[in-house]
């Protein structure tokens, strides 16, 4: 076990941490945590055109392209809002400035499509690059433009005013020359060769998004997530930085086959772990926190009872820092083992198709059975998934947590 | 004493600012508690805080934060795992007047 942690320490730690904190995927992680209110509340509008009630559908249909217009408008341009804010957050990191970035961003995006001339109403840009399938190139795009926006800073290729001109002013021009060579860039690449960097770009990603999909691409991210939390790491925001644009394009193809009434096609995106796996927090531990509030230790009785609350709403530092379960060697098996046991039941449900595959996001700080029920478009079966999840992580943790018991109330004896 | 949090979604943090002000309130210190999420961090710590705590769960974010706080001249210091829980707050406020003493 101490063999363990000095491995997580000493490789596994560093490497993610190193990961999840190079320039470019922090960029990408903040911009598009940035866009979550949106695809929260306008995924919400897909609830309120397909109500989970038969009546009330019913009810609603004459209006559902109206109801939908919210939805379509920010979870179906994601794409475009994480370009801008990609792009912002990359600029501030170069210490640029965060307008200008998002800017240039937004615009080296925007030249990678190509609007459709649509008789007697002009020309029109087709939305379906704009949303998740094109947060791939987003993300690149970004990139791009920022960095030929620093290139161009570093060098002093910039327009300098003369002393007086206001900074506001002056700020204003030094985009100038990165706009003059980001904007005829991508339009010689897109628009002269032809080259459709949509469609290179989303085909080079496929793999990835199909893997994501797999009953290892479901294992892989759980058991890392979990690993880093027993060493007391944030595992879901690093392993997140990685994973979140792909699970961005899984949710994006459920709730767009959702919208038009088809088949949901993906088990993997993120409410997928959010309310079926990691319920209480990471490594499970809703189960732990209850059994803790019935300890016979009075130490795990506090801690338990003072976590509990913030459990039901998935926050779950206190009791991995509280019991702590954080390098703890006697409840590191069940915290781990825990979550990727429940990974492997959820997935076989929804593979299986005894549950609806999750496609609409809500808040994380919600109850499991909650969340899970919305997250599904309102399936009652979903709420019974996330309650025998609830069941087997607290039957696992239950011996191990016994011989921690066991451990503290002895050690309590032996002080006097 | 002004005391700034930090972790990842300025959540969790939430939870030790109460278990802070509650051991504060027991020994009868002034004190202004408040948490952030890391995003937020450059922009707030910038309020006139006399210290920066950083959640365990974000240490590897460390030396972002202290680059931040330096601009603002404000000392950084990692809050220790046993004190980052809701009866954690005597450990934390011994833990700050260790380092601001």
């Amino acid at each position: 076990m101490e063999k363990i942690f000095a491995w997580l320490d000493r490789r596994l730690i560093p490497v993610m941490t190193r990961l999840s904190e190079q320039r470019h995927l922090r960029a990408v992680r903040d911009g598009i945590i940035a866009t979550i209110p949106l695809i929260i509340v306008g995924s919400f509008f897909l609830i309120i055109a397909f109500p989970p009630v038969p009546a009330l559908a019913a009810a609603v249909k004459p209006y559902t392209a109206q109801i939908l217009m919210p939805f379509r408008l920010t979870m179906g341009l994601m794409a475009l809002y994480a370009a801008h804010s990609i792009g912002y957050h990359l600029a501030r990191s170069y210490k640029l400035d965060g307008v200008a970035g998002g800017v240039l961003a937004l615009a080296a995006f925007l030249l990678t499509s190509l609007p459709v001339d649509i008789e007697g109403k002009g020309l029109a840009l087709p939305m379906e690059n704009l949303g998740g399938g094109g947060m791939f190139v987003a993300i690149l795009m970004a990139i791009v433009a920022v960095e030929i926006l620093r290139f161009a800073k570093e060098k002093k290729l910039t327009i300098r005013m003369p002393e007086g001109v206001p900074d506001s002013v002056a700020r204003s021009f030094e985009a100038l020359i990165p706009a003059g060579v980001i904007i005829p860039l991508v339009w010689a690449v897109r628009h002269l060769a032809g080259f459709d960097i949509q469609h290179a770009v989303t085909q080079l990603f496929a793999p990835l998004v199909t893997a994501g999909n797999t009953l290892a691409g479901v294992l892989a991210p759980i058991l890392l997530i979990s690993l880093l939390w027993s060493a007391g790491i944030h595992g879901d925001s690093v392993v997140g930085t990685v994973a979140r644009p792909m699970w961005l394009v899984l949710l994006d193809q459920n709730i767009a086959a959702a919208a038009a009434g088809q088949p949901i096609p993906n088990i993997a995106p993120e409410p997928f772990f959010q309310w079926f796996v990691f319920i209480g927090g990471s490594g499970a531990t809703l189960g732990l926190v209850c059994l803790m509030a019935l300890s016979q230790s009075p130490y795990l009785r506090g801690v338990g009872r003072a976590a509990f609350l913030p459990g039901v709403c998935n926050i779950n530092e206190p009791v991995i820092f509280g019991a702590p379960v954080m390098l703890n060697p006697l409840l590191f098996v069940p915290f781990v083992a825990g979550p990727a046991l429940m990974g492997v039941i959820t997935w076989f449900a929804m593979h299986l198709g005894l549950v609806t595959k999750p496609y609409i996001l809500v808040p994380w700080t919600l109850p499991a059975p909650i969340g899970a029920y919305l997250a599904t478009g309102g399936d009652w079966r979903a709420i019974v998934l996330a309650a025998v999840n609830i069941l087997i992580a607290t039957v696992l943790y239950y011996p191990f947590l016994k011989a921690y018991e066991r451990k503290l109330l002895k050690e309590q004896e032996d002080t006097p | 004493m002004k005391i700034l949090l930090v972790c990842s979604g300025g959540m969790s943090t939430a939870i030790v600012v109460k278990a802070i002000e509650q051991q504060a309130a027991k020994t009868g210190r002034a004190l202004a508690v408040s948490s952030v999420g890391a995003g937020e961090f450059p922009a707030a710590v910038k309020g006139g805080w006399d210290i920066a705590l950083v959640a365990p769960q974000v240490r590897h974010r460390l030396a972002e934060f202290q680059a931040a706080a330096a601009e603002a001249g404000v000392p950084v210091a990692l809050i220790p795992p046993q004190g980052y829980s809701p009866l954690g707050g005597a450990v934390i406020l011994a833990e700050v007047d260790k380092l601001l003493n």
